[in-house]
């Protein structure tokens, strides 16, 4: 019996024989191996990267939004469109809810609008946010310059303004900002305090947004109603008992498909969950092509077997076994599915570091295990029937094969 | 003692539902250092004769000893050992490996007999020395003239010291020099000792062996 290295040696020899062709079967495993550990790389970035996020707000936080946001609970019911309904949330509701819930450490409107900040002859037109003081806290994103508006900047509706840090730079470029007036939708406002840098993801970033407080957002755009609230609770483990608190508040006033609760552990769940399934369908269709790859693999391999007829006459004629036989096919076939895994993960690798650059990805151990274990076992289940047909090859007519 | 016996050996096929017999009831017997040809026009059956004596198939009836040992009933396996060991062959068309060089075409046989590379090296330059084409090593089969190829599928013959040698019209294609050349080299090879067996229907050509065995319509004459 011929041991391990003298088969795959025989195999690699066979293989650089045809160079070309061998780089083409190996191509549909090469794709095969790096798509599914990119697709799974950027899986696990992007539900890391919102892990992350939602990691900032800290497990306590709490949103109050209008409507009825089945998100969470399991459930999977809510009608689409079902989210989208007119705010109902007053200042009474705010100051019920602050006198009533002891369970809460704090509790600010969270209002978004669109605005055009201008500065002299420079324009940007970006998302006006209304929040309270407890803003920076809440978001876990200090102020660097200045200082955040305070609460009786709240209650008179001062025109104040804090900005992120792109929007300084497009609008004041080296100015200090701090005391000039901008104007944002015809109205003066004064900048007080510029946020600290906090990066994005895709385009969305923390970096671009401006923020004034509530009631002044709430004038400026003529609202009656608050958008939502940011509820912050005494402790994580007080999240549930908050929440019902809340919403026994809520309920003395709205029905129940008036608004719902949101909290960052149960946003955090349903998230993982749905890119759990989207990585898995992503990283399942790329697995198809290894599929592909494989029957690529068999279909060289049965045409390799034809045309080597009387080389594995031959063979057998001086003394090679059908079991010999088998074994150096299958060998070629395992060796074209484990070149091509290493080439794959090579080039996954390198393709998630380059589309690191834009948006995170992580390069799990496992995907790669992953990937590069099923390109083998590809290989074998694809080489068997090829290896197979050459090892019972009648050695005479084999030999006499044209 | 006889090295090779056919006792009564039989080989029927079945060709679309029709009994073909191949060979009928074929006796004879070959002792070591013999020089003997088989003679026999086309379709004699004398190619299914030498398969049947070289272990590539199994008769359908009678029995084949080598040295001494019934190989009638041995399965696929155990009698590519056989061939591995035992037996050296020359084909017609030379059947080398077109993308391997001539020394590894000379060494295929001791992969098999799991000798390991640097002995099957020295082996295979050795039985390249005794054909005469020690220059000749590195080329591939395709920049060797077809004597030279023919020379080399000798050295293959020769490289595991097999019992026996079958040359199976081994100079069919070549011109008359080569041929000569490749029939000297055969006759050297006995005179040092192997016993070789040869598969013509030249007259010429056998007339290099000791004695001819005459076949026709599948009967030893």
């Amino acid at each position: 019996m011929i041991n391990f290295s003298e088969t795959t040696g025989l195999a690699l020899t066979a293989l650089k024989a045809n160079k070309v062709r061998s780089f083409l079967t190996m191509l549909g495993i090469v794709i095969g191996v790096s798509s599914v550990i990119l697709l799974l790389a950027i899986g696990s970035g992007l539900k890391n990267y919102i892990t992350q996020q939602l990691a900032d707000l800290g497990s306590d936080t709490i949103f109050v939004m209008p409507g009825n946001i089945n998100i969470g609970e399991g459930g999977g019911g809510g009608t689409p469109g079902a989210g989208v309904s007119l705010p109902k949330f007053t200042e009474n509701h705010l100051t019920k809810i602050r006198t009533k819930v002891k369970s809460i450490k704090y509790i600010m409107p969270y209002i978004e609008s669109n605005a055009n900040l201008s500065y002299k002859s420079k324009a940007y037109i970006t998302q006006l946010s209304g929040v309270g003081p407890e803003y920076p806290q809440a978001r876990n994103q200090a102020v660097s310059r200045g200082s955040f508006f305070t609460n009786s900047q709240v209650n008179s509706s001062k025109r104040v303004v804090v900005l992120g840090i792109d929007v300084v730079e497009e609008l004041f470029e080296d100015q200090d900002p701090i005391g000039k007036k901008i104007t944002i939708s015809d109205q003066r406002y004064t900048v007080i305090g510029v946020l600290e840098e906090k990066g994005g993801f895709g385009g969305v970033s923390y970096d671009n947004l401006a923020y004034a407080p509530w009631t002044t957002v709430l004038d400026q755009n003529e609202m009656d109603n608050i958008q939502s609230f940011w509820i912050v609770a005494g402790s994580a483990g007080e999240v549930n008992q908050t929440k019902e608190e809340v919403e026994a508040v809520l309920l003395e006033d709205l029905d129940e498909e008036d608004f719902s609760l949101l909290d960052t552990k149960s946003l955090l769940d349903t998230i993982s969950s749905i890119l759990s399934v989207l990585t898995a369908a992503l990283g399942g269709i790329a697995a198809i092509s290894l599929l592909v790859g494989g029957i690529g693999i068999m279909n060289i391999m049965l045409v390799s077997v034809t045309e080597r007829t009387r080389e594995i006459g031959l063979r057998k004629a001086v003394g090679a076994t059908p079991q010999e036989i088998l074994l150096q096919f299958l060998t070629e076939a395992v060796v074209f599915s484990v070149c091509g895994g290493l080439i794959g993960i090579g080039l996954g690798i390198g393709g998630a570091l380059i589309i690191n650059r834009f948006i995170q990805t992580t390069v799990t151990l496992w995907s790669v295990a992953l990937s590069f274990g099923v390109s083998s076992l590809v290989g074998i289940i694809f080489g068997v029937a090829p290896a197979a047909k050459a090892s019972r090859l009648d050695p005479i007519r084999a030999l006499r094969y044209e | 003692m006889s090295l090779l016996k056919l006792v009564g050996v039989s080989k029927i096929y079945q060709l679309d539902g029709v009994s073909v017999k191949a060979v009928e009831k074929a006796s004879l017997e070959i002792k070591k250092g013999e020089f003997v040809a088989i003679m026999g026009p086309s379709g004699s059956g004398k190619s299914t004769l030498m398969h049947l004596a070289g272990c590539l198939d199994t008769p359908s009836s009678g029995k084949v000893y080598l040295k001494g040992k019934n190989i009638s009933n041995l399965n696929e396996a155990e009698l590519a050992r056989i061939r591995n060991k035992e037996i050296g062959f020359v084909f017609q068309s030379f059947n080398l490996i077109p993308r391997i060089k001539a020394i590894d075409n000379v060494s295929l046989p001791l992969i098999y007999a799991g000798v390991n590379y640097e002995n099957r090296i020295k082996r295979a330059i050795r039985a390249l020395e005794k054909v005469g084409l020690k220059e000749r090593i590195q080329h591939l089969p395709n920049q060797l003239s077809g004597g030279e190829q023919q020379r080399v599928a000798i050295a293959r013959a020769l490289i595991n010291h097999p019992e026996i040698i079958f040359a199976d019209e081994p100079t069919g294609n070549l011109d008359t020099k080569s041929g000569d050349q490749v029939m000297k080299i055969l006759k050297d090879l006995n005179q040092k000792g192997h016993t070789i067996i040869l598969v013509t229907h030249e007259q010429e050509i056998a007339d290099f062996a000791q004695r001819t065995i005459k076949i026709r319509d599948g009967k030893i004459e």
